[in-house]
């Protein structure tokens, strides 16, 4: 390990912890002194928080231009080769343990010896074009050549490792993925913030992971938040008042007034930033999971901040328990992983002097493969591996293992976490109603980053999962898509329009990821919360500006009233129908199109892959329908709004463009959701996930023999050159797809050549089971609130009859008795004592008669006594 | 038939009036051991009364001389009559010294009473009363 | 009628009259005077008794002394030359009853033993006392009765037994009670003088 890099990785730790670290100190800093100290009519909460979120930002885009400096920005210099090859050109050296590891034999000299059949040198002849590359490599520092190899190995090793790494994707591509594919490890930084307590070899910490998804997050994250804490500042300006008066909610007295709560949202706004960016940093599944929860809890703060509106509160408990029930699934894979591998973290961590294997080497090691074992019994088990690709034996020489259903168990369940947290098929009913929220909370949370964090983790939890798992999760995702979309078609409500878009294009991630396009479906991921969040902000211009109207019936036309939110959201309705212009390429070979058409074909164009591979024709056509329909529901919604004439005169009258505090970030996010995934697949942003790229997903499935290649349903994961070869077909019939939904919409909506009514009442079936959700609601109702309705009214009547019943009757019964008990104490035992009390007392009295004090007398007794003693003892002893 | 030599009970003034009857065979009345013991006790029942009644605190000193005296008669004339002897004799002086004693202590309290109350009426020191 | 019953019957009863008029007599100093008269007649008995020495202290220290110390505090603490304090006479009555009971009491009890008997139990067989037996030790009967014996007695000797016939014991005196009831004696008078001393009176109009 060479002090450049331990110096690296300390850089980006105390670069990412400070950005991390500064929303809760505005968190903390505003519970203070929000309401007490600033008062109702200050801004400084909200000047705090966007301090606080911009310096954040701007250390997160250090960080990135750090680790970008590096790593040489080798992601870009592969640019011009082909895409099949990226994989192998992963930057700087193989680290897994991160800043406090130790240098490791480069995997790519594995895959050299083993698969690629080319020595080095023949591998540089072949590849002629490399040359600028490697004479980059050759005039580059020393150490970084250092990090690249191996001691043992010559000088130029480093260079031929990778071309030979980058000649066998090829050969991969052409041969139909024979064999494991090995790539070079990615960069990773891992370590210890602080160790909260130690379970065996189990230890729950505060640690962190490194790496150009981490950083990318980052970035997105705080800039987005950054534009929208900007936005809020306009838009909760409202609140900065004593008497806020809320038209939702109607009390005997007419409207609520309620006083403003200004500093309350920019403090929950804050709250949620440090867990949001927590949950990226986090180094091991339970830090997730306890970021997992805070962000819910912020979630459920900034839903319900109309407390007031009935609607708020119940659209935030319906957000807490949804997420509740995917949670239980998370704690379960939790429990897996906890009792198998007894180990939380994701990366390798020094130890007691040695380096711990993580989560992801102990199922993959460092060639990415998971090595089955099947003992007699029949039931396949995953064996332990060591950082080294060494396998983990017990004390006595048995290996260690997880049975594979297990894995898939736990895998399930983690996912279950996610489709809570990204809403997904069964439990996506909660995101529309969050719509509740202000809209700032709606495109921060909502869209933007929260709902993403499922798909993070998804991920970021790669390693972990199996084909199965993958399975699962891409028909999950197809689902969902294709369900979301189809319900946005009938939604007027703007706010839940863009909410259904974001369950779809979730669902769109989600199966990205699950047919292995991991970078694919993180990509959208990014770009998608480019545009959502910019459209989210101009649907809140819109509804400030038409005076808390959302109804899309009663707009129309307002392009003229407020032309910068129109026509920034068109390009965020642009990107995510994923147009493009046809024909017509970029000197790169790119074509001109905005961020949405590249992530989205990318999805695509794996989807045609895995069909072609595998078969599971749904999950190629539902997200190609899907790709349509979202043209479609876009489209409308922007003629819908902007477009044609007004419909509502006075709401249309009394529309205003919204301030520059608001338009501002509008222009800002739509520079960056047209031109954030600049250059496509061959652009930096993709480039850069890519790096963080699991080592196994690039080279696509492997044969099935020692490793699990397609797993025991024989799932043929698609890699890089098999994708590529399907890129432009896929393009293409995604591209036709959008441009018929976006024309669809143009008749419909934008001119009106066709009355929408009409088709409605041609269709009013299926209108009202899409304006019904497909009877999700309804359904969930029936199956879960009615019945424990139903129980709880039984549990309450026997609680009240038996229950309440005994209950009193032994009150009673106890009150009863001890009546009694206080009159037999009273007449009794304190009667008893008093009587023994009045005898002696008047005994004494009446004896002290005869202490007469007088000498006379007690001479006198004494002889009465004699005489008394004597005549009792002549009585009694007459001899 | 009257095995103890003892015999203290049944009393009665019967036995008295036998015994002192009078024998002419004794000459009159015989006086032996009794006779003395009967003085004796005539003075102490004397003092015993006089401590009783007399309400003068020198009364009240010498019914207690009485007592004494009736004590004393009866040891000397035991020391007469048995084998006490000597000894009975010692023991009255040593009763007539601690007498003479008691009556000067007995003196000097009744003039310390006389001094705080004016008055040598026992019945006025009751300031034991119960 | 011998003398000795004679002087007995003398005796015994201005004794016993003296100590009845005491009783009887309410004026102070009368009843100083019969209790001289009972005390006297007491010490008459005491010689009659053989104990010469004893009669003799009595009327040194109660005649002579006792009594005119008993006139003394009559003198100082009459408030009147004729002070009575009459006792009730329900008290009297009382006090006859129990005095009559009392004296049966005692009377019959002495009447009822038989003393002789008594004597020869306590006295292995022999009878009352001689009045030789006394004289064991000593000289001459003639130079004094019973004034040597007491007088080595509270010396811590006692011939009279110690030298009589078969005695081979020493018998002890009374030396240590002698010398205690002169300190005793001793410790009195000064007590009495602590209790006597003149102090300041209360005013007689209090």
């Amino acid at each position: 390990m060479d002090p450049q890099t331990v110096q690296i990785g300390l850089t980006l730790k105390w670069l990412l912890t400070i950005a991390w670290l500064l929303p809760l100190l505005g968190f903390v800093v505003e519970l203070i002194g929000g309401g007490w100290v600033w008062g109702r009519y200050s801004k400084n909460a909200a000047y705090l928080s966007v301090i606080c979120i911009v310096t954040g930002f701007v250390c997160s885009f250090a960080a990135l231009m750090t680790w970008g400096g590096h790593t040489q920005w080798s992601a870009l210099k592969d640019h011009g080769a082909a895409h099949g090859d990226a994989h192998g050109t992963a930057p700087a050296h193989a680290d897994p343990a991160g800043a406090h590891g130790e240098a490791k034999p480069a995997a790519a000299a594995h895959a050299h010896d083993d698969h690629a059949k080319p020595d080095a040198h023949a591998a540089k002849d072949g590849a002629a074009k490399k040359d600028d590359h490697a004479k980059k490599d050759d005039h580059g520092k020393k150490d970084d050549h250092a990090k690249k190899e191996e001691p043992a190995k010559h000088d130029d090793h480093a260079h031929p490792a990778t071309v030979a790494a980058a000649d066998h994707g090829h050969a991969a591509g052409e041969h139909g993925h024979g064999g494991a594919h090995h790539s070079a490890p990615k960069v990773v930084f891992t370590g210890l913030f602080y160790r909260l307590a130690q379970f065996g070899s189990l230890d729950i910490s505060l640690s962190y992971y490194i790496d150009s998804l981490t950083l990318v997050m980052f970035t997105m994250v705080t800039f987005i938040a950054s534009c929208i804490h900007i936005f809020a500042i306009g838009y909760m300006s409202e609140e900065l008042t004593d008497n806020y008066a809320d038209h939702q909610v109607h009390t005997s007295h007419g409207h609520l007034h309620r006083p403003g709560r200004f500093h309350r949202f920019f403090s929950f706004l804050s709250l949620f930033c440090f867990s949001m960016l927590g949950l990226v940093l986090a180094g091991n599944i339970f830090q997730v999971f306890i970021f997992w929860e805070l962000v819910g809890v912020c979630s459920y703060f900034l839903i319900g901040f109309y407390t007031e509106r009935k609607s708020a509160s119940n659209a935030a408990n319906k957000a807490f328990i949804m997420n509740r029930v995917g949670d239980f699934g998370f704690l379960i894979g939790l429990m897996i992983v906890w009792t198998w591998f007894g180990n939380f973290q994701f990366g390798d961590l020094p130890a007691n002097g040695q380096t711990q294997p993580g989560l992801f080497s102990m199922v993959r090691g460092n060639d990415g493969q998971m090595k089955l074992h099947v003992p007699e019994s029949g039931k396949a088990e995953v064996v332990f591996k060591n950082q080294d690709n060494h396998i983990q034996t017990t004390a006595n020489g048995e290996q260690r293992t997880i049975p594979y259903w297990l894995l898939v168990a736990a895998g399930l369940g983690v996912f279950g976490g996610c489709i809570g947290k990204s809403a997904q098929f069964p439990l996506q009913t909660w995101l529309p109603d969050a719509m509740e929220g202000p809209t700032p909370v709606s495109a921060l949370v909502h869209s933007a980053t929260m709902v993403a964090a499922g798909v993070y983790l998804v991920g970021r939890f790669y390693p972990m999962f199996t084909p199965e798992v993958l399975l699962v999760i891409a028909y999950i995702g197809a689902i969902t898509l294709f369900l979301a979309a189809t319900i946005a078609v009938v939604a007027t409500d703007i706010k839940k329009v863009l909410a259904y878009s974001t369950i779809s294009q979730l669902g769109y991630m989600m199966l990205g990821l699950g047919l292995g396009g991991w970078a694919a479906g993180l990509f959208h991921l990014i770009t998608h919360a480019f545009f959502k969040s910019l459209m989210f902000l101009a649907s809140g211009s819109v509804i400030y500006g038409c005076h808390h109207v959302q109804e899309m019936p009663q707009m129309g036309g307002l392009r003229r009233k407020m032309p910068i939110t129109a026509y920034t959201m068109l390009v965020g309705v642009i990107a995510i129908a994923g147009l493009a212009i046809p024909y017509v390429t970029l000197p790169g070979g790119d074509p001109i199109a905005f961020s949405g058409y590249h992530s989205k074909d990318a999805i695509v164009a794996t989807a045609l892959t895995y069909m072609k591979l595998n078969g599971h024709y749904l999950l190629f056509f539902l997200p190609l329908a899907g790709a349509g329909i979202t043209a479609f529901y876009m489209f409308r919604l922007w003629f819908y709004t902007f477009a044609g004439e007004p419909r509502d005169k006075e709401v249309y009258d009394h529309a205003h463009e919204s301030p520059w505090v608001m338009v501002g970030p509008l222009v800002v996010l739509s520079f960056f959701a047209a031109f954030c995934a600049f250059g496509g697949e061959g652009g930096i942003l993709f480039k850069l996930l890519l790096d963080s790229e699991p080592s196994n997903v690039a080279g696509g499935y492997v044969a099935q023999t020692e490793y699990l290649g397609q797993g025991l349903l024989n799932l043929k994961l698609p890699g890089h050159a098999a994708i590529h070869a399907n890129h432009a077909q896929a393009g293409t019939l995604a591209l036709i797809v959008a441009f018929a939904g976006a024309a669809c919409a143009y008749v419909v909506y934008g001119a009106r050549w066709v009355n929408a009514g009409e088709i409605k009442a041609q269709f009013s079936g299926l209108h009202r089971f899409l304006v019904n959700k497909w009877g999700f609601d309804e359904f969930y109702d029936m199956l879960f609130v009615r019945p424990t309705h139903v129980v709880a009214g039984w549990c309450s009547a026997i609680d009240r009859v038996v229950f309440d019943g005994f209950l009193h009757a032994t009150a009673r019964a106890a009150v009863k008795v001890s009546d009694w008990d206080r009159k037999f104490d009273e007449t009794i035992v304190d009667g008893a004592v008093n009587t023994v009390g009045i005898w002696t007392f008047a005994i004494g009295r009446s004896l002290s008669v005869v202490q007469t004090g007088r000498m006379r007398n007690y001479v006198m007794f004494i002889a009465v006594g004699l005489l008394s003693i004597f005549a009792l003892l002549i009585m009694f002893f007459p001899n | 038939m009257n095995h103890s030599p003892v015999k203290f009970f049944p009393v009665s003034v019967k036995a008295v009036l036998k015994k002192y009857r009078f024998d002419p065979q004794n000459r009159g009345l015989s006086v032996d051991l009794s006779s003395y013991l009967l003085v004796g006790a005539v003075l102490f029942v004397a003092g015993v009364v006089c401590m009783a009644t007399k309400r003068n605190g020198i009364g009240v000193l010498m019914g207690v001389e009485l007592v004494l005296n009736g004590a004393n008669i009866n040891f000397v004339a035991f020391a007469n009559y048995t084998k006490l002897g000597l000894d009975g004799q010692v023991i009255s002086l040593f009763v007539i010294v601690l007498a003479a004693a008691e009556a000067a202590v007995a003196l000097a309290i009744a003039l310390s009473f006389y001094n705080n109350h004016l008055t040598i009426d026992v019945d006025q020191a009751n300031q034991l009363q119960g | 009628m011998t003398g000795h019953q004679l002087l007995f019957w003398v005796f015994a009863a201005v004794t016993c009259g003296g100590a009845i008029a005491v009783v009887l007599t309410q004026n102070v100093v009368r009843m100083a005077f019969w209790l001289i008269v009972s005390l006297g007649a007491s010490a008459g008995l005491f010689f009659l008794l053989n104990a010469d020495f004893v009669g003799t202290a009595q009327l040194l220290v109660y005649v002579g002394g006792t009594l005119v110390l008993l006139v003394f505090g009559v003198m100082l603490t009459a408030s009147g030359p004729f002070s009575k304090m009459q006792t009730r006479p329900g008290e009297l009555f009382l006090a006859g009853i129990v005095a009559f009971l009392l004296l049966g009491l005692l009377g019959s009890s002495v009447c009822s033993v038989n003393w002789n008997a008594v004597v020869a139990a306590t006295n292995h067989g022999q009878p009352l006392l001689a009045r030789q037996e006394l004289n064991h030790g000593y000289n001459k009967p003639e130079e004094g009765n019973t004034g040597h014996p007491l007088g080595m007695a509270f010396l811590g000797m006692r011939p009279d037994r110690d030298l009589a016939p078969g005695t081979k014991t020493l018998s002890t005196g009374y030396l240590l009670p002698f010398e205690i009831a002169s300190v005793h004696l001793l410790v009195v008078l000064i007590g009495a003088a602590y209790l006597a001393r003149a102090k300041r009176r209360v005013q007689p109009n209090e």
